[in-house]
């Protein structure tokens, strides 16, 4: 098996579908969704749309995780977030009919579900639960995007940015068999470089961070598993 | 000071252009313009209130609104909202308490439609939701560009465009 997951084809018979944001949807609009997608699987670091580029519809991403990086004003590329299964990409850009606003990159193997933009206005209009769902897609975003601004105007330091990424991606751990009860693994697949665009510092900064981390025994870091060894010195830190 | 619907109001025309309505066809517009009312505002009063479900979607016909986000020590202004825009769509829909207050800067002419009148429509007409979507999609809009105008996010310098707070 070249990826390590299962492709999905049939929405219908998709156990990860009650967990996500958007694919929870009524029988009628799943089997209408099966005639409207088209079903593909990415690499790790396959670009699926791009900043700028007219919209041609929107992805659900099924598997994987992917990464939404835009310019900024100062011409330097940032990460505003990144998607996670069930969530739909270039959703402003399909409904707006603006261009896309960020980049999307898958960060691991993944597999997304591709929409038509004519197709996904229409299965929008005609069932009133996907018309929810991508409001609340819509709504979650937005209060992702005031929580950074929030953060912000708030000048907070590396350390405390850092800290509250970890204890952000600490809400989905990894199970791992050996771990000790009070230990909490995540799965990091970004770079320093692109945590770095992630928190608005340099590349070099998150490294001495991190380094100060796991010398103060805050953290373990093994390759992409990172290892949370004092969470409390880390809510320590965050204090906003 | 919180807005308060003056029952006094009359109803706005339906041709009216804003955000929502410019989605919608003219039998939606007009169903929705039998709810309307419109009135005028002082400068000062707060359309949205942050953490409060606002009982109207509200419309700026005219005057000028401030959008500010309330955090733990200061008021990041996001934007001066001016005439079309739709305010209580998110809390609306979404059943969450608004994250924003949106004040009116200058006397403001507004319209407002009552939620339960809205989410009815709403219930029986899902082509209103590629309307709501295109308003929630211009806010997550404004709110990715302020993010893009403030990357310079290191706590080591000063930012290039600081966010302005009220």
């Amino acid at each position: 098996m070249a990826y390590h997951f299962q492709i999905i084809e049939d929405c219908l018979r998709c156990t990860f579908r009650e967990q996500s944001l958007f694919c929870d949807l009524s029988r009628e609009a799943l089997l209408h969704l099966q005639n409207i997608k088209a079903t593909s699987v990415y690499p790790k670091g396959a670009l699926l749309c791009l900043e700028g580029q007219s919209p041609r519809g929107v992805f659900v991403l099924c598997t994987g995780r992917a990464k939404l990086s835009t310019t900024s004003s100062e011409g330097k590329s940032m990460i505003l977030r990144v998607a996670e299964p069930g969530e739909v990409l270039g959703l402003t850009a399909a409904v707006s009919g603006s261009p896309y606003e960020a980049t999307v990159e898958t960060l691991e193997p993944s597999q997304a579900n591709f929409i038509a933009q004519t197709d996904f206005v229409r299965f929008l209009q005609q069932f009133p639960d996907v018309g929810l769902k991508v409001a609340k897609q819509l709504t979650h975003n937005c209060k992702c995007a005031y929580d950074e601004i929030r953060s912000l105007g708030l000048s907070n330091s590396v350390p405390e940015k850092l800290a509250k990424l970890i204890l952000r991606w600490a809400e989905n751990p990894v199970k791992l068999s050996a771990k000790k009860p009070n230990e909490t693994a995540l799965r990091v697949t970004l770079t320093q470089e692109e945590i770095a665009q992630f928190i608005g510092t340099s590349r070099e900064t998150v490294s001495r961070v991190l380094a100060t981390f796991r010398r103060k025994g805050y953290l373990r870091v093994k390759g992409a598993t990172w290892t949370i060894l004092d969470r409390r010195a880390l809510e320590k830190l965050v204090t906003t | 000071m919180a807005y308060k619907l003056n029952m006094n109001s009359t109803p706005l025309h339906s041709g009216t252009t804003n955000e929502l309505y410019e989605m919608l066809s003219p039998a939606l517009r007009a169903e929705l313009a039998r709810s309307e009312r419109s009135t005028v505002v002082p400068e000062g009063t707060a359309l949205i209130q942050q953490g409060v479900c606002p009982e109207h979607l509200v419309i700026v016909n005219s005057g000028k609104v401030e959008v500010s986000l309330n955090c733990t020590h200061r008021s990041p202004s996001l934007d001066y909202a001016e005439p079309g825009k739709v305010f209580g769509m998110r809390a609306m829909v979404s059943g969450e308490l608004p994250e924003v207050n949106v004040i009116c800067t200058e006397p403001c002419s507004i319209t407002t439609l009552p939620r339960d009148v809205f989410l009815d429509l709403l219930k029986n007409n899902p082509e209103i939701y590629f309307g709501v979507a295109r308003v929630l999609s211009t806010d997550l809009q404004i709110a990715d560009q302020i993010l893009r105008n403030n990357s310079h996010r290191s706590s080591s310098g000063p930012r290039t465009r600081p966010i302005k707070t009220v």
